[in-house]
C-alpha cells in the first residue's frame, strides 16, 4: 500500500498536522455525546482522516470493520418510483455515503435513504453509544433542495442519529445546515506541517533525507498532504538515495493546462500579432485540449483554477487583477450553467482580448 | 429526334435578345416578343395548345376562341422563357385528372406523328416555346416513342389544325404589338368568376414534363433515372433508350445546367426580382457540381448495363409545396408509367404496403391501360410508424435484389416469393431528409434534394392587378412554396383586391410556420443577408427590424435551442470576421455563456416559458458575426462525445473505486483520484530503476522495492492485462512495443494522463518486467484473500494488511533461498545458452505448455534473463496456464524437483506449486498430473 494509506494516522492520538483539533475532538467525544460535526477544507488537509480518528475514538476498533455494499434503492415519489443505486459504507454503528453520487435524485437520499437509516436507532441497550453516525461525503455537491431536507432529518432524528458531514467548502453549503453544526474548518496544512509529516515518513522508512529536499516537495505539493506523500514516494521510487536538486514530477494534467497557457500566451508575443483568423485556431486548439481534461474527469472549475495560476505566472503584474476578475466571474457562470466548455473558452478569449489590448497599449 | 437534338444550344444572339427584353419591362410576365418568325407549316398541336393557354395571360384573352378557353379551364399551362422557368418548382398537385394526362399525350403523339411526317418546325410558333422544346426535346421524343406504341392517337380537336394555327398567328401578331405597351391586365374577370370553383392549384398544375417548374437539375435527373429502368421494364425489344439518347440527357443537364447559371449571373443586375435568387445561387451550384459528379459516376457505370439502375429507389425531398409529387407524377407519366401513388392517406402498415408494392411490381394491368407502373409513395416520412412499415418493405424487396445477379434478367417475375426483387421504379417522396425512418432508405436510395425555387412566378390570369414586387414578396414570405402562393393568391382574387406588398405584409394567410431543418438555421445566423436587407430597408420600414423578426421566427419555430447554440459554439469560431483585439470573440461566448446559464436555469426551474428568449441570444450572435459568405457548418458533435466519453471514463473511475478496499478508498474521493493520485500512481506503479531479472537476482533493497510495489498494485486493486498491441500504443505512444501481446494495467488507468498532443514522462516497466509484476501482483492477491479469510481483519485492516506484507516478504524470501542455490549454476551455464535453448524448445514440445508461454519465454530469452519462479496459482487464465513448466535455467538437477510452497495453504489451494525445471535430457520424464497433486 502507499505510505499515504500506510502512515495515515489511526487515532486522535496519532494525528501529527492538525493535533490542536485532534485533542479538540478528543475532549469533545469523551463527553458521552457530540453535536453534528461539519467538517471542511481544501482536498487533501485531512478531513476523512480526522473523521475516521474520531469514529474510531467514539466506537473503538470495531468502527473500522466496514463493509461495502452496493444497494439499490426504490423510492415512491408520488406517481413513480425512482431507482436509485447508491454504495454504503458501513460498519456497526456508522454508515458513509456520498448522497451526491446520484446527481439530481440526491434529494430522494437524503429524504428516503436517510431518514430511514436516521431512524432506526441501533439497539444498544447500554445506552451509551445509543446513536448511530451517518458520514456525509462531498455535502458542498448536494443540490439545494436535498440541502433543505437534510436540515429537517437533522434536527428530527438528532436524539438518534449524529450527522457528519464532509465538504470542501462551507460556502455551498445552506446557512441552516451550517448553523445547526458545529464547523471544524481543516486548514490546508502548512509547509512546515507538511516537512515534518514527509521527515517523519522518511525516518520510519528509513530513508536518508537531504536537507531542503522534503522542503521543495512540500511548496511543490501546493498544501496538499496527500500529494506531497505521494510525490515523496515517487521520488523514492524514481531515485534514491535522495539528492537536493532532484526533479520532482509533476502532476500531469497541470503539465497540460500548463501547456495550454503557453499556447494562450505564446500566439500574443508583442512581435508578431497574428492575423485574426489565426486567433480563432487558438481558441479552437484550446477547446479541444480542455475537452481533453474534461473527458478524463478533471472538473472544470479545477481546470480553469490551475489555468488562472499558470496564466498570471507569466503575467505583468498590472494585468493580474483584471484576469482574475474576470476569472472568477466566468467560473461564477460556470456553475450557473451547464456546459463548462462554454464558459471556459470565453474566459480564453477574454484573456485573449484582454492581453491583447495590453500588449497593443504598451508596445504600440 | 435528331432535329432536336440540333437544336440544343440556343443561339447567343437570342439569348441576348431574350435578356434585353426583359430587362426592358418591369412587368416580367410579358412574354418577349417572339423572336423568330412564325413558319407557315403545320405546327404541331401542342404547341398550339400551349399557345393558346399563353395568350390571354400575355395579352388579353378576348381573341382566344371559346373551345380554347376551356382548354385553359382544364390544364392551365404557365409558360416562361426557358431560362426562367428553369428555376421554378411546380405547383405541387396530387390529382392531375387522368383526362388532362391522356389529353396531353395525344397531343405529343400527334407531335410525334407530325415529325415522323418530316415536320421540321416545331419550335416555330412563339419564342418561348421554341426555347423548351429545345430543352427536353430529347427526352420527350423519348418517351413519345414510347408512348406512341402504347397508345393510339385519338383526334379529340374538334377545329381542324388549320384553324387552329391561324387563330395562332393571329394571336401572336396581336401579342407583338401589344408587348411594347405598359398595357397588362386582362379583362376576363367575368371568364373567372366561372371557374373559381375549382383550386388554382390544381387549375395551374402542371401537366408535361416541360411545363414543371422545379429546378431544371432536379426534372432531369429525375427522367434520367426513370429512363435507366426502361431496359428491364419495356423488354429489350422496346430498348428505345439508346446509349446515345441518354449521353444526349445526361450532356443536356450538364451543359444547360450550367448554362442557367451563367443567365442568373448575367441576370443578377437586371432588377430586384432577381435578388433574391441570387441567394439562393451558390447552393445551386454547389448542390448542382455535387449532382453532376455523382451522375457522371453514375452513368459511367450503368451505362452499359441492361439491368435497371443502381439505386432502386428514388427519394425526393423538399419543403412543401415545392412540386415535388407533380414531378413524380408527370416524369412517370412522361416516361410511360402509370402511377400509382400510395400516400399517408393510405393504410400503410407492412403487410399492406408489401401487398401494394407486390402488385404494382408483378402484374400487369389487364385493363386497356396496360402501361407498366410506376409506384409513388407520398411523404413517406409521414407517420413515423407507418412509414417505417413501407420504409422496411422496400429495403427488404431492395436487399432481395442485391443478392442476385446484377446482369440478371428482370423480367423474370418471381411470383409467390415473399421478398420479390425491385422490377417497378419506386419514387419516395418526404419532406424531411433526416427523419429518423428513412435514416436505412437513404443509404440505399438515389437522393435528390429540391432546393428552394426563386422568386416564383405565380402568374394569376384570373385579372387581379399584381405587381412584380408584390408577387415577389408574396412569393418570399411562403418561402416560395407554389401552393401556397397560389392558395394566397386565390384568397385575395375572391375579395377583388390588388395585390400589394402592404396588403401580403398584412395577410395573415400569406404566412406559413415552416420550421426548417437546424442546419439551415446556423447558416441564417452566420450568414449575412446583404441584398435582402438592401431591399428591405427599401420597402419595408427598418432592415434591422425585419431581420430580427425573421430569425426569431425560424428559431424559434424550430424550438430545439440545445442543438442550435451548440452548433453555432462549434461553428463560430470557424468564421472569418475581423476582429483585431478580439472583442467580438468574447462577445460572442459570453452570449453563449448566457445562453447555458439560462437554459440551465429553466430546466432546473422547469419555467419553460423562459425559454422564449432564447432566440434573442442566437439573435445577438447574427448580428456580431454574420458574414456574407456561406459559412461551413458542422453538426456539434464534440459536446456529445465529450458527454460519452465522460460517462466511459467516469464509469472506469467508480468501478475502480468499489474495487479498492475500503480502508483506502474511503478516503478518496474520485476527484482526488484523479487530481492527486493517478499522476504519482503511474510514476510508483513503474520505478525506472527496476531492473528486468530474475527475482533471485535481485538485491535486498531491490527485492524489498518490488514487495512494496506489488503492494501497491495489490491494495489499489490494479494488474496488468494482456492488450492487443495496437490499443496499447495508443494510450502509451511513446513506447515502442512491438510484442504482439503487451501487457497494461487493468483498470486503464494509464488513460487518464494520456491527453492529447501530451507526452508524459512516465517510464513504462519493459514487458518481461510486467510479467513478473504480475505474476507476484496474482500470488499476493491469493495469498491475501486468505490471510484474509483466517485473520478476518479483527483489528483494523492495517494489522491484517502488514501480515500480508510480512507474508509476501517470507514468500519472495523463500523464492530467493530457492533461486539462490539455483543461480549458481547459471553462470556456469552462461554459455551453453543455445543448446538450452534448444532443449527448452524441446522442454516446450513435451509438456503442455501453451503457445503463450512459449512466446514469453522466448522474449525473456531473447534479452538473455532468466526467468525463474514461475509460479502460477490458480489464477492462470486457462487450464494449461496453470500447470505450466517455466524454464529455470539454475537447477541442475535431472529431475523436476516439484516443491510445495506455503504449506499452511495446502489444504486450501491444492494446486499452489512451484517447479524447478532443469536443461538436461534427462527432465524429460513424463508427470502426471496427480503426481502434482499430492
Amino acid at each position: 500500500m502507499l505510505w499515504v494509506d500506510k502512515y495515515r494516522p489511526k487515532t486522535l492520538a496519532q494525528v501529527i498536522v492538525h493535533e490542536d483539533i485532534a485533542q479538540n475532538l478528543t475532549k469533545l467525544v469523551t463527553e458521552q455525546d457530540c453535536p453534528h460535526l461539519l467538517f471542511y477544507g481544501s482536498s487533501g488537509s485531512g478531513k476523512k482522516t480526522l473523521i475516521m480518528a474520531l469514529l474510531r475514538q467514539i466506537f473503538g476498533p470495531s468502527a473500522e470493520k466496514v463493509k461495502v455494499e452496493n444497494r439499490n434503492w426504490k423510492i415512491d415519489a408520488g406517481s413513480r418510483t425512482i431507482d436509485l443505486e447508491l454504495t454504503t459504507l458501513a460498519s456497526t454503528n456508522h454508515v458513509e455515503l456520498s448522497p451526491s453520487d446520484v446527481g439530481f435524485q440526491d434529494r430522494y437520499i437524503v429524504q428516503e435513504i436517510i431518514k430511514e437509516m436516521a431512524k432506526n436507532r441501533p439497539i444498544d441497550t447500554k445506552g451509551k453509544k445509543g446513536f448511530k453516525v451517518l458520514v456525509l461525503n462531498e455535502v458542498d455537491k448536494l443540490s439545494r433542495e436535498a440541502q433543505h431536507s437534510l436540515r429537517r432529518t437533522m434536527e428530527k432524528y438528532s436524539a438518534s442519529c449524529r450527522l457528519i458531514l464532509c465538504c470542501n467548502s462551507s460556502s455551498k453549503v445552506t446557512e441552516a445546515i451550517r448553523s445547526r453544526c458545529l464547523n471544524i474548518r481543516i486548514n490546508a496544512p502548512s509547509a512546515e506541517q507538511i516537512v515534518k509529516v514527509l521527515e517523519f515518513i522518511g525516518k520510519k522508512e528509513g530513508l536518508q533525507l537531504p536537507s531542503g529536499f522534503a522542503a521543495r516537495i512540500a511548496e511543490k505539493s501546493n498544501r496538499n498532504l496527500r500529494r506531497a506523500i505521494l510525490s515523496f514516494e515517487t521520488c523514492r521510487v524514481q531515485q534514491y538515495p535522495f539528492t537536493s536538486n532532484q526533479a520532482i514530477p509533476p502532476m500531469d494534467w497541470e503539465e497540460y493546462i500548463s501547456e495550454i497557457a503557453t499556447d494562450i500566451m505564446k500566439e500574443q508575443s508583442p512581435k508578431r500579432f497574428l492575423p485574426s483568423a489565426l486567433k480563432y485556431l487558438i481558441v479552437l486548439l484550446v477547446r479541444g485540449k480542455v475537452y481533453e481534461l474534461l473527458i478524463n474527469c478533471i472538473p472544470p472549475e479545477i481546470v480553469l483554477k490551475r489555468l488562472l495560476h499558470e496564466l498570471l505566472k507569466k503575467l505583468d503584474a498590472e494585468l493580474k487583477h483584471e484576469v482574475c476578475h474576470w476569472a472568477a466571474y466566468y467560473e461564477h457562470r460556470m456553475r450557473l450553467g451547464q456546459k463548462a466548455i462554454f464558459h471556459i473558452e470565453a474566459f480564453v478569449a477574454k484573456f485573449m482580448s484582454i492581453y491583447k489590448a495590453f500588449l497593443i497599449a504598451t508596445f504600440g | 429526334m435528331d432535329m432536336d437534338m440540333d437544336m440544343d444550344v440556343p443561339l447567343p444572339e437570342e439569348l441576348e435578345l431574350l435578356e434585353a427584353n426583359s430587362h426592358f419591362y418591369e412587368e416580367p410576365y410579358i412574354d418577349s416578343p417572339p423572336s423568330d418568325p412564325y413558319p407557315p407549316q403545320s405546327p404541331p398541336l401542342k404547341n398550339l395548345e400551349i399557345d393558346g393557354s399563353k395568350r390571354p395571360r400575355n395579352s388579353g384573352a378576348i381573341e382566344s376562341p371559346p373551345e380554347e378557353n376551356k382548354r385553359t379551364k382544364r390544364i392551365d399551362i404557365e409558360e416562361e422563357e426557358e431560362e426562367d422557368w428553369l428555376r421554378y418548382a411546380p405547383p405541387e398537385e396530387t390529382n392531375v385528372e387522368l383526362a388532362v394526362e391522356k389529353d396531353e399525350e395525344v397531343y405529343l403523339s400527334r407531335f410525334m406523328s407530325a415529325i415522323n411526317g418530316g415536320c421540321m418546325p416545331v419550335t416555330a410558333p412563339s419564342g418561348g416555346e421554341r426555347v423548351y422544346a429545345k430543352i427536353s426535346g430529347a427526352q420527350r421524343d423519348e418517351g413519345l416513342e414510347k408512348l406512341n406504341r402504347k397508345e393510339r392517337s385519338k383526334g379529340l380537336l374538334p377545329e381542324p389544325v388549320n384553324v387552329l394555327l391561324q387563330r395562332v398567328e393571329q394571336q401572336a401578331f396581336a401579342k407583338a404589338l401589344e408587348a411594347s405597351s405598359e398595357h397588362q391586365n386582362d379583362i376576363t374577370i367575368p371568364k373567372t368568376t366561372i371557374v373559381h370553383e375549382q383550386l388554382w392549384v390544381e387549375k395551374y398544375a402542371p401537366s408535361s414534363f416541360t411545363e414543371l417548374l422545379s429546378d431544371e437539375q432536379t426534372n432531369r435527373e429525375v427522367l434520367l433515372w426513370l429512363k435507366q429502368w426502361d431496359s428491364c421494364v419495356f423488354g429489350s425489344e422496346i430498348r428505345s433508350t439508346s446509349d446515345e439518347v441518354l449521353s444526349a440527357l445526361r450532356r443536356h443537364s450538364s451543359t444547360q445546367h450550367k448554362k442557367s447559371f451563367d443567365l442568373d449571373f448575367s441576370r443578377k443586375h437586371r432588377g430586384r426580382r432577381w435578388i433574391n435568387g441570387n441567394n439562393n445561387h451558390i447552393d445551386n451550384v454547389d448542390h448542382g457540381t455535387n449532382n453532376l459528379k455523382g451522375m457522371q459516376d453514375f452513368w459511367n457505370k450503368n451505362s452499359r448495363l441492361t439491368g435497371p439502375p443502381e439505386q432502386k429507389i428514388l427519394l425526393l425531398c423538399g419543403s412543401p409545396g415545392l412540386g415535388k409529387t407533380t414531378l413524380a407524377h408527370v416524369a412517370a407519366n412522361h416516361c410511360g408509367y402509370h402511377v400509382v401513388e400510395v400516400n399517408a392517406s393510405d393504410d400503410r402498415s407492412t403487410s399492406t404496403i408489401e401487398a401494394k408494392i407486390l402488385d404494382v411490381v408483378q402484374m400487369n394491368s389487364v385493363m386497356a391501360d396496360a402501361r407498366p407502373k410506376c409506384l409513388v409513395i407520398d411523404e413517406i416520412d409521414g407517420a413515423l410508424g407507418d412509414g417505417k412499415g413501407a420504409v422496411e418493405v422496400i429495403l427488404k424487396m431492395v436487399s432481395a435484389e442485391r443478392k442476385h445477379d446484377f446482369g440478371k434478367e428482370n423480367n423474370a417475375k418471381k411470383k409467390g416469393s415473399k421478398t420479390a426483387p425491385l422490377t417497378r421504379p419506386v419514387i419516395c417522396i418526404c419532406n424531411d431528409l433526416y427523419a429518423p425512418a428513412l435514416r436505412p432508405l437513404r443509404q440505399i436510395a438515389k437522393v435528390h434534394i429540391f432546393v428552394q425555387p426563386t422568386v416564383s412566378r405565380v402568374v394569376s390570369r384570373e385579372g387581379m392587378k399584381t405587381s412584380s414586387i408584390a408577387l415577389t414578396a408574396l412569393a418570399e414570405f411562403t418561402e416560395c412554396d407554389i401552393r401556397s402562393c397560389l392558395n394566397t393568391l386565390q384568397f385575395l382574387h375572391k375579395k377583388n383586391e390588388t395585390l400589394n406588398v402592404v396588403d401580403i405584409s398584412s395577410q395573415v394567410v400569406g404566412r406559413k410556420d415552416v420550421s426548417k431543418s437546424a442546419f439551415d438555421i446556423w447558416r441564417e445566423i452566420f450568414h449575412k443577408r446583404r441584398t435582402k436587407r438592401d431591399r428591405k430597408s427599401n420597402t419595408s420600414s427598418g432592415s434591422s427590424y425585419g431581420e430580427f423578426d425573421f430569425l426569431h421566427a425560424l428559431i424559434s419555430n424550430r424550438g430545439d435551442y440545445d442543438v442550435i447554440l451548440d452548433g453555432i459554439h462549434e461553428n463560430i469560431l470557424q468564421l472569418r470576421y475581423h476582429d483585431p483585439v478580439m472583442h467580438k470573440t468574447v462577445k460572442c461566448l459570453n452570449s453563449l455563456g448566457i445562453s447555458d446559464v439560462m437554459q440551465q436555469y429553466v430546466m432546473r426551474t422547469q419555467q419553460m416559458s423562459l425559454q422564449v428568449y432564447q432566440p434573442s441570444v442566437a439573435i445577438t450572435l447574427h448580428r456580431i458575426v454574420a458574414q456574407v459568405q456561406k459559412p461551413t457548418l458542422e453538426w456539434p458533435k464534440s459536446f456529445q462525445r465529450y458527454r460519452t466519453m465522460l460517462m466511459e471514463k467516469t464509469d472506469i473511475l467508480r468501478a475502480w473505486h468499489q474495487k479498492i478496499p475500503p480502508y483506502i478508498s474511503r478516503h478518496l474521493s474520485t476527484k482526488s483520484c484523479i487530481e492527486d493520485l493517478i499522476s504519482p500512481l503511474l510514476h510508483i506503479l513503474s520505478p525506472p530503476n527496476f531492473r528486468p531479472v530474475a527475482l533471485h537476482l535481485l538485491s535486498e533493497t531491490e527485492k524489498n522495492n518490488l514487495t512494496q510495489l506489488v503492494n501497491v498494485m495489490v491494495s489499489y486493486s490494479i494488474t496488468y492485462k494482456n492488450m492487443k498491441s495496437d490499443s496499447l500504443s495508443s494510450n502509451m505512444g511513446h513506447e515502442a512495443v512491438s510484442d504482439a501481446s503487451a501487457l497494461s494495467f487493468e483498470p486503464p488507468i494509464g488513460e487518464f494522463i494520456s491527453y492529447k498532443d501530451y507526452r508524459s514522462d512516465h517510464h513504462v516497466l519493459a514487458l518481461a518486467m510486467k510479467q513478473v509484476v504480475l505474476h507476484e501482483v496474482e500470488k499476493q492477491k491469493i495469498l491475501q484473500v486468505s490471510t484474509g479469510k483466517s485473520a478476518q481483519r479483527t483489528d483494523g485492516c492495517c494489522n491484517g494488511d502488514q501480515g500480508v506484507v510480512g507474508k509476501g516478504a517470507s514468500v519472495a524470501k523463500s523464492a530467493k533461498t530457492i533461486g539462490e542455490n539455483a543461480g549458481a549454476g547459471t553462470k556456469t551455464f552462461e554459455d551453453a545458452k543455445n543448446i538450452s535453448n534448444t532443449k527448452q524448445g524441446n522442454l516446450s514440445t513435451a509438456t503442455v505448455s501453451s503457445s503463450l508461454v512459449s512466446s514469453r519465454r522466448a522474449t525473456v530469452e531473447a534479452k538473455q534473463k532468466s526467468t525463474s519462479d514461475f509460479r502460477k496459482a490458480r489464477s492462470g487464465f486457462d487450464f494449461f496456464e496453470r500447470f505450466r513448466k517455466p524454464s529455470s535455467r539454475g537447477s541442475l538437477d535431472s529431475e523436476i524437483a516439484v516443491v510445495k510452497e506455503v504449506t499452511l495453504e495446502r489444504d486450501l489451494r491444492p494446486l499452489l506449486f512451484k517447479f524447478n525445471e532443469g536443461f538436461t535430457n534427462a527432465v524429460k520424464r513424463p508427470v502426471r498430473m496427480r503426481d502434482f497433486l499430492l
